[in-house]
């Protein structure tokens, strides 16, 4: 049954599209633009790499912003969150008051930032999984991955501890960052970036990052799998980010977002959104012409797209997306027609 | 305890070492080699900015520690690339030689700006009797974590049993700078890890050594020998703050021992070294190491300055 309907969907957008097994993704357009929509000093402008933690009557979504940069231009990156109506997602019931992670002690790991986060329900409690940031010398910043836990479903969140809970090793030497927690079966998985390099750019260096996965049975111990999942298209310096990973009709999509290593902030070189697919999560096909979504010809997503979050609600499959400067006007959200 | 002192046996400014190395000699470091002992140690280079890069040196001394052989003539181990955890220096290197294999356990520094600086600990190998290492792989095999926010160095491994044993330290916090200290100023404690690959280790993020100054008090550098059936532990500590040029407040020796490598008894009265009344080590005592040569114990350690001069011996007398 399952087959002879995948046949019936390829046949309907082979008109659609060049590819014949191209998503089709419908844009409803920008949902939230803190530099609009925020009255809060900590919530001047970004709201990036939206997480969707669904409710009875609305979505919950997490995102990381920014008070305005200090006087050396620099930025420390917040976490928080809005509640959409889950009737109308354009619908903005309430915006978080206060940040909900805390920046950490001097000289902690998420000193300077708490960007980006990834939630689950787990245990009876929600628990965000969240990018902690920190400044360097010879480099602008590390980044190791920390653990928060809600007690009010969600609301607000206290760290496990004062380090990181997925951090450097031997093969991942450097920015560990962008964590996407998932479950599957009785298993916990974090899909994330690691640095691979630093690439000197004329002493504005920049860090070439790749996709990466570990897993765990309680979420505090994680086993590093140690490989690339994706493999590179553009070059050998394509950074790669946000693996959003949804399970759907026995396969595991991945979609995220890549980009030239150099010279990025634009149109022609800056982020895209990519597609992968797996039956065992350790070996992805990686399939961009698939992904069903790009740059709009005009308008607040016509440089780049970037940050994919897929959930599903009410039957539909639901994509919030970074439009221009990496979502420093907000995130959109796009409607799957089909499914995956 | 009971030490004799034979001296200041090491001073970098009397020697040629490679990456224009001129002063400091810390964390001396002993591997017992079949004719000779390699004593490897931090020595700093000066950079335009005024900062320093920390590079691992050796001398060789005979078996007996009463003649120096010579010096390192080319570096022992690079420093890490851009951006990775040992790029601006390694101090100390715990080596270690265990059937062919000599591993060099790193600490490497790379710098910050709130605070000075971040550590974590790596691995290196040798493949030429010590004269070089080589790392095993761009990033360390224990940084921080959970309850080990930061500062995770000083290693000091020893295989027991068939199970790879390290001390270490980690910080636990960075007090912020006041009137009276304008840096940030670290504190960090003495843990334990276990392995059996050298690589993955456990660990539980507990302090093992009780403090004597209070919860601020920093400990560093611990060494463990065993003599008999008892282990002994000896590490420095000092005040977090007011600690560099204030020999009250700045590093000493102490001592714990151990008779199950659980549960350590402090007891600094019996450490049985301190300053001596006047010269190189009558401010400063640091950077421990316990090691065996021809029968005889031996501690290597610094003097005042953290070492800027370089280091002394001590023979052990029961």
């Amino acid at each position: 049954m399952i087959r002879i309907a995948a046949v019936v969907r390829f046949t309907c957008l082979a008109a659609l599209s060049d590819h014949p097994d191209m998503f089709k993704w419908v844009k409803l357009g920008k949902v939230f633009d803190p530099t609009t929509g925020s009255r809060s000093e900590w919530m001047k402008e970004f709201a990036q790499a939206p997480c969707v933690l669904k409710f009875e009557d609305f979505i919950r979504v997490y995102f990381s912003c920014r008070p305005a940069p200090d006087s050396r231009g620099q930025y420390v990156s917040r976490s928080a969150y809005l509640d959409l109506d889950r009737k109308n997602l354009f619908n903005i019931l309430s915006i978080s008051e206060q940040p909900t992670i805390g920046l950490g002690d001097l000289g902690s790991f998420d000193e300077f930032g708490t960007y980006p986060t990834s939630v689950i329900r787990w245990n009876g409690q929600v628990w965000a999984y969240y990018g902690g940031w920190t400044r360097c010398d010879s480099v602008p910043f590390n980044v190791a991955i920390g653990l928060a836990v809600s007690n009010d479903d969600g609301a607000t969140f206290s760290k496990s501890g004062p380090g990181p809970v997925l951090s450097y090793s031997q093969e991942e030497p450097f920015v560990i960052s962008g964590p996407k927690i998932r479950q599957f079966g009785d298993k916990m998985f974090l899909f994330y970036i690691a640095g691979e390099r630093w690439l000197t750019n004329s002493g504005r260096p920049e860090p070439v990052y790749r996709i990466r996965m570990a897993s765990s049975r309680d979420g505090l111990i994680w086993k590093k799998h140690n490989e690339d999942l994706i493999p590179r298209r553009l070059e050998t310096n394509e950074c790669q980010a946000s693996p959003d990973v949804y399970f759907s009709n026995g396969r595991y999509h991945m979609f995220f977002c890549y980009r030239y290593g150099l010279d990025y902030r634009n149109h022609s070189r800056g982020y895209r959104i990519g597609y992968a697919v797996s039956e065992d999560l350790e070996h992805w096909a990686r399939d961009d012409s698939r992904a069903g979504i790009d740059v709009s010809s005009e308008g607040w997503d016509s440089e780049m797209v970037s940050y994919p979050h897929v959930f599903e609600l009410d039957g539909s499959v639901y994509m919030l997306y970074l439009g221009n400067q990496v979502g420093r006007h907000g995130f959109g959200l796009a409607r799957l027609e089909g499914s995956l | 305890m009971k030490w004799r002192k034979l001296g200041h046996i090491f001073d970098p400014s009397k020697h040629s070492l490679p990456n224009n190395c001129a002063e400091y000699a810390q964390s001396p470091q002993a591997l017992v080699l079949q004719d000779r002992v390699r004593i490897y140690f931090s020595t700093r280079e000066s950079e335009a900015n005024g900062k320093f890069l920390s590079h691992i040196a050796f001398v060789d001394f005979n078996k007996k520690m009463d003649c120096c052989l010579g010096v390192s003539d080319r570096p022992v181990i690079s420093l890490g690339s851009l951006g990775c955890f040992d790029e601006h220096g390694i101090f100390p290197m715990n080596v270690v030689q265990h059937g062919e294999d000599i591993y060099g356990f790193t600490c490497g520094w790379s710098r910050r700006v709130s605070v000075s600086v971040e550590t974590s600990i790596g691995i290196a190998v040798s493949r030429d009797g010590g004269r070089t290492f080589e790392r095993r792989a761009d990033g360390p095999v224990m940084t921080s974590s959970l309850r080990e926010p930061m500062l995770v160095g000083d290693p000091f491994v020893v295989m027991l049993g068939g199970v790879w044993h390290m001390w270490y330290i980690f910080g636990v916090k960075w007090a912020p700078a006041n009137n009276v200290d304008p840096a940030p100023a670290r504190v960090y404690k003495i843990a334990h890890a276990t392995s059996v690959d050298t690589i993955n280790w456990a660990r539980d993020g507990k302090q093992i050594i009780s403090d004597v100054f209070g919860p601020d008090e920093c400990q560093a550098l611990p060494t463990v020998l065993k003599i008999g059936r008892r282990f002994h532990m000896y590490f420095c500590f000092r005040q977090a703050t007011d600690f560099r040029k204030n020999p009250h407040r700045g590093y000493r020796l102490g001592y714990a021992f151990s008779d199950d490598l659980v549960t350590w008894t402090r007891d600094d009265q019996s450490a049985g070294i301190s300053f001596s009344p006047n010269g190189w080590d009558s401010a400063m005592l640091c950077y421990p190491h316990l090691f065996e040569s021809e029968g005889s114990v031996y501690l290597l350690y610094n003097g005042n300055e953290f070492g800027r001069r370089g280091f002394g011996l001590a023979r052990f007398e029961g």
